[in-house]
């Protein structure tokens, strides 16, 4: 009976009751919404991490870090590979040898880390064939006399392999893009003019179009203007086993496009055998032997596992290699706490002011009801049941509405493009697929029950301090 | 049978230097099925008399035994279980909780000594149809006039079988028709039920209607009338 006339109390002022109802689930909305935003940014860069440029765990010879020295090799990688391939969790194993080395073009060159794969393996560990650029190359694919590389958009860019031109097709793209004529016109003066860098092509954007255009079309522009000519050359070099300069030039065979702009501009992929003829490094030697576990949560029990069948060897898993990024894993606990206090907060404040209203209108029925013989347990009670139904019905919507907007929100994304040039900088993706696990809903139900019992205390606490024969007699 | 005995009760109320005796030296009895009215001027102490009746204030002084359990013996918890088991509450302003129907308010009190469901709906059925509202037991307090809202009041304070009922001014805020009505029908339980009704009034038709006339001036008991 208590439950039931709790109930229909919190229905008995219905406007009330919906405001506070509304202002609990937006709030809830917007923090569950927002964690999983800020999850995804997360989850996202952890993925890409273990799937484009780590895996789980990496052998090194233990010097071979801090020395970056080609001599460094692990020295007997194919008891490595058996020992770590041994434990159970170990999905699959390769090696990389890794090297120290500069790319040039005829106008450019930067530094770059030169990996040589197995690429049969590496196709099965990571995800980097998938992030080629279409119309840039077959990944190792084509059937060349020439050797072979894989590079990423920000270093094509950099050796001004990428360019920009605006091209009769690029405009007509922009045009079934919808973007105004007037905006299309304005660019008109650049139509078929080669620009070298992306710098380059920003600045005359910016000059040709007005700062809301710019901001609005300036990434579609790009995007058409994009232009690579397949099957382009770089140069790499750098040193051999025996400490001589050496170099070779290299056929693009694809542009990968991740959302880390320092790996993209740092590392480049040859075959490990077109290395090993140039470095003189001897078939089954490798600098790094590189290991995918069945489950990312396996890692710090396998490395450990590693670590001890290993004991000459460095053995580290991608939280060790990238601690800014456990660290930020681990740091998601702590925003979701802060987060949810914020938001329980409001929502406290909220149910406390309401239920004091309640208590204070309805002063002469509470005071009938301790009259009557109603204790003070059952008083408590139903001021709190009040309490809970309305933080329990504003939070299962605002959950509700959350859930159903991360769906939506799931299939396209969050498109923060125009972002993209600082995230990416970071290696987070500008292209948010919001996530969240049930884990999440099940902890906010249960901290919104929480939250609705302590906020009730204060105002049941009021309910109990009444005078039954002084509470009769208000009017 | 003697339900309730009144010992020598006394209520000051002091603040800073005045002090009221809103109850001063009242001995009384009050037996089985009793019909009786407490009169009076206002001031003269008739709510003061029946609150401490009720348990829900306590005398300066004396004792109020309720078929023989010393109230001012009781903690605040038991004596609030007490009034729950042993004493109906009529006010005069009704006092229903407004979001339950008519049925919902009888059965309320029966719900919170936890009486079946169906033990429940007999009694509260049987009540409505005592006070004629039989066919209104599915309405809300807001859609019953101040007769009926009052009536209703009766049948809860009675629903639970208390010893007795205590009624504060129970027609002071009805037009007299209504008030007649209630008074027969306040009349009636109180024949069928053998429940005593012990209730404050000005209103010289419920003094007619009482079978036992109480007179309070001052704080003090000047006469008690016990008509046959």
């Amino acid at each position: 009976m208590i439950i039931q006339v709790a109930w229909k109390n919190v229905w008995r002022n219905k406007t009330r009751s919906l405001i506070v109802i509304s202002s609990v689930a937006v709030g809830v909305f917007a923090g569950v919404f927002a964690m999983a935003a800020i999850n995804s940014s997360v989850v996202q860069r952890i993925d890409a991490a273990i799937n484009e440029e780590l895996s789980h765990i990496q052998v090194n010879n233990k010097e071979f870090r801090s020395s970056s020295d080609i001599s460094d090799l692990i020295a007997d990688f194919s008891s490595a590979d058996s020992l770590v391939r041994s434990i159970p969790g170990v999905d699959a194993t390769t090696g990389r040898i890794i090297i120290r080395g500069i790319a040039s073009t005829s106008t450019k060159s930067a530094g770059v880390e030169i990996n040589g794969i197995d690429v049969g393996k590496e196709t099965e560990m990571f995800d980097l064939e998938k992030k080629v650029i279409a119309g840039t190359g077959t990944y190792f694919g084509a059937d060349t006399k020439f050797n072979s590389v894989l590079i990423g958009e920000k270093l094509a860019k950099d050796l001004n392999i990428i360019r920009y031109i605006l091209t009769t097709d690029a405009v007509a793209r922009l045009d079934s893009m919808k973007i105004p004529s007037d905006v299309l016109a304005k660019l008109e003066p650049v139509y078929g003019e080669r620009f070298t860098s992306d710098k380059k092509f920003n600045r005359e954007l910016e000059k040709l179009l007005a700062p809301e255009e710019y901001k609005r079309y300036a990434i579609l522009i790009k995007e058409a203007a994009w232009s690579y000519r397949e099957g382009s050359k770089i140069i790499l070099t750098f040193l051999d086993m025996d400490n001589n300069q050496t170099g070779a030039g290299f056929r693009v065979c694809g542009i990968f496009r991740t959302n880390n702009d320092m790996f993209e501009g740092l590392s480049v992929f040859v075959p490990a055998g077109e290395l090993r003829t140039l470095t003189g490094i001897k078939e089954g030697s490798w600098h790094r032997l590189i290991a995918r576990l069945d489950n990312t949560d396996l890692s710090d029990k396998i490395t450990l596992q590693a670590r001890e069948a290993l004991p000459g060897y460095e053995v580290l898993n991608w939280k060790e290699i990238f601690p800014d990024l456990a660290m930020i894993a681990d740091f998601m606990g702590q925003i979701y706490g802060v987060f949810m206090v914020i938001i329980l907060a409001a929502l406290a404040f909220g149910i406390v002011n309401t239920m004091l209203m309640a208590v204070l209108e309805r002063t002469k029925e509470l005071g009938m009801l301790a009259a009557i013989g109603m204790n003070r347990r059952k008083i408590f009670g139903m001021i709190m049941f009040e309490s809970i139904f309305l933080s329990i019905i504003g939070g299962f919507a605002g959950m509700g509405i959350a859930e159903a907007v991360i769906e939506a929100t799931q299939k396209n994304g969050i498109n923060l493009m125009k972002y993209s040039e600082g995230m990416e900088a970071f290696g987070y993706s500008a292209h948010l697929f919001p996530t969240i696990d049930t884990g999440f809903f099940v902890t906010t139900t249960i901290l919104i029950v929480m939250t609705g019992i302590l906020a009730s205390i204060y105002p049941a606490r009021k309910a109990l301090k009444l005078n039954p024969v002084e509470a009769i007699r208000t009017e | 049978m003697k339900v309730i005995e009144i010992k020598d009760l006394h209520k000051i109320y002091s603040s800073s230097d005045i002090k009221v005796h809103a109850v001063n030296g009242i001995n009384l009895d009050f037996q089985e099925a009793e019909f009786a009215a407490i009169v009076g001027p206002s001031g003269s102490g008739k709510t003061t008399l029946l609150n401490m009746l009720g348990g829900l204030d306590m005398p300066t002084s004396g004792q109020i035994l309720i078929d023989g359990t010393d109230l001012s013996t009781l903690r605040s918890s038991a004596l609030i279980d007490f009034r729950m088991r042993n004493i109906g509450f009529v006010f005069q302003s009704y006092n229903l909780i407004p979001v339950l129907t008519a049925k919902e308010n009888v059965e309320f009190i029966m719900s919170l000594q936890k009486w079946l469901k169906k033990d429940r709906e007999e009694r509260s059925f049987e009540l409505l149809k005592a006070i004629g509202l039989a066919d209104r037991y599915n309405s809300r307090p807001a859609k019953l006039s101040g007769g009926q809202q009052q009536r209703v009041a009766v049948a809860r304070a009675l629903a639970s079988r208390p010893k007795f009922v205590l009624a504060d001014e129970p027609t002071a805020n009805l037009d007299s028709k209504s008030a007649s009505t209630l008074l027969e029908i306040m009349e009636k339980l109180n024949h069928e039920e053998k429940i005593t009704f012990i209730f404050s009034t000005h209103d010289p038709r419920v003094m007619k209607m009482a079978h036992r006339v109480i007179t309070l001036e001052d704080g003090k008991m000047v006469s008690d009338d016990v008509r046959e």
